[in-house]
């Protein structure tokens, strides 16, 4: 893409900064709660006139059917499991998260890129090459990290059910035991996201708290979020996507003229 | 990602489209067995993903960067099982089409060099590669079974302003480029 280019759809996000949407992700391990959290959150926005939409991890209509099934036959690779949630991410982002968000439309995000980061490097696989795979980022307005111990995360699954083999980190740990497997990976799992915690700067939640706690902690620091501007952050992502898009680049230049 | 450690057999890779690519390989393969039985080919698609992919009547369908990680997704698979186990058994496998194919056409649908060269960083390098011309024409029959074919299909019937033909050349001029640079030969 030419400086000329560039320059083009940094006209454009300028001029969209007011009126677009906020991306707020939801993170932390299985059982943190962070599900219920994000409902709570979006029920919220909606009550006070906010228009939102959820985007949630593995869920694109296109590729949630073909990962499915290789789950299902334990075939996957890190390396194919990684490409086939990054298409599935990419997918979304596309079709829906950079849409809803050009629109005005507040996106909540139940895992983001950052689930990705944590489990695949917990995985075995190099965190540049990641990083890369998923590149272009684009970058959410705010994190809400929700931490919880090793132990709490393994209890609260096995309360009501048996991790699944991917989940658990079977494919890696190599264990027999879904839930003896699932305590050592997802002690790789938090330890991964810790780092991510303090490399992007995440809003981190205790959330060994109760919900109500948890749940006034993330309304007062969004009621104090300061966005940040697409033009600093997220240039090359939505261009690289208006590029890619007719529709979408026709209607950004319907907002500019 | 990429070490190979003490695999013995041969990487042969292909690239390119149309039916001049299943030619190739089958050509190869013969020459190989002459030296050795049991070497053969590893196909696009093996994992069944763009199969399952065109059975979904999904709009709007993937971008170019979305099918690049699908490409990359299917070799993960092959690589996995068909080419590391067969070049650890010291079989020689011809992999008909391998990296080149995905990133000339990713490329000439504008997506940048940095980006698949670090992508497909986990595939080992091959000990030969060639390219055959795809001629085009054929593209309903051959999208089943080729990736050139499927790639363009899906840019053509996407939310994209790029030409099918547009694509095939730029895609061409990329390997031509692979064969100047000494990278890769032409298959004849």
């Amino acid at each position: 893409m030419g400086e000329r280019d560039l320059q083009r759809w940094r006209e454009l996000l300028k001029r969209r900064e007011a009126s677009r949407g906020l991306l707020v992700a939801f993170e932390g391990p299985d059982g943190s709660g962070k599900t219920t959290q994000r409902k709570l959150f979006r029920q919220w926005l909606k009550s006070e006139g906010v228009p939102v939409t959820t985007t949630k991890w593995n869920s694109s209509p296109l590729i949630k059917p073909l990962v499915k099934v290789r789950k299902q036959v334990r075939a996957l690779s890190p390396e194919e499991f990684c490409f086939l949630h990054a298409a599935d991410f990419r997918h979304r982002l596309e079709t829906e998260v950079l849409p809803a968000l050009w629109q005005g439309t507040t996106v909540v995000a139940d895992r983001y890129l950052f689930t990705a980061l944590a489990r695949d490097a917990a995985r075995g696989l190099p965190f540049d090459w990641l990083l890369n795979v998923y590149s272009p980022i684009l970058w959410p307005d705010v994190v809400f990290y929700f931490a919880v111990s090793p132990d709490t995360s393994g209890m609260r699954i096995a309360a009501t059910r048996h991790p699944k083999y991917y989940e658990a980190g079977q494919d890696v740990t190599g264990l027999d035991d879904p839930h003896a497997s699932y305590k050592q990976f997802i002690t790789r799992v938090i330890r991964e996201y810790q780092g991510l915690a303090l490399v992007f700067r995440f809003v981190t939640i205790d959330a060994e708290r109760s919900i109500n706690e948890q749940h006034r902690e993330i309304r007062e620091h969004y009621q104090q979020l300061q966005r940040r501007p697409w033009l600093e952050w997220n240039v090359e992502t939505i261009a690289d996507w208006l590029a890619q898009s007719t529709t979408w680049r026709l209607e950004a230049q319907r907002g500019v003229s | 990602m990429a070490a190979r450690g003490a695999a013995r057999g041969q990487l042969i890779a292909v690239d390119g489209g149309g039916a001049g690519l299943a030619a190739a390989a089958k050509t190869l393969t013969a020459a190989l067995r002459g030296e050795r039985d049991g070497s053969g080919v590893s196909a696009w698609d093996s994992s069944g993903i763009f199969t399952e992919l065109t059975a979904v009547e999904e709009i709007p369908g993937p971008s170019a960067r979305t099918l690049t990680l699908l490409y990359a997704a299917d070799l993960a698979f092959r690589l996995r099982w068909q080419i590391r186990p067969a070049l650890d058994a010291g079989l020689s496998v011809v992999a008909a089409p391998y990296v080149e194919t995905a990133k000339a056409l990713a490329i000439a649908a504008g997506l940048p060099r940095k980006w698949l060269q670090e992508v497909f960083r986990f595939a080992p390098k091959p000990d030969s590669c060639y390219h055959v011309v795809d001629r085009g024409g054929r593209a309903k029959a051959a999208a089943k079974g080729d990736y050139v074919a499927c790639f363009v299909s899906a840019m053509a019937s996407a939310d994209h302003a790029i030409d099918a033909g547009q694509l095939r050349r730029q895609s061409l001029a990329y390997l031509t480029a692979l064969e100047k640079q000494g990278r890769c030969r032409r298959f004849k």
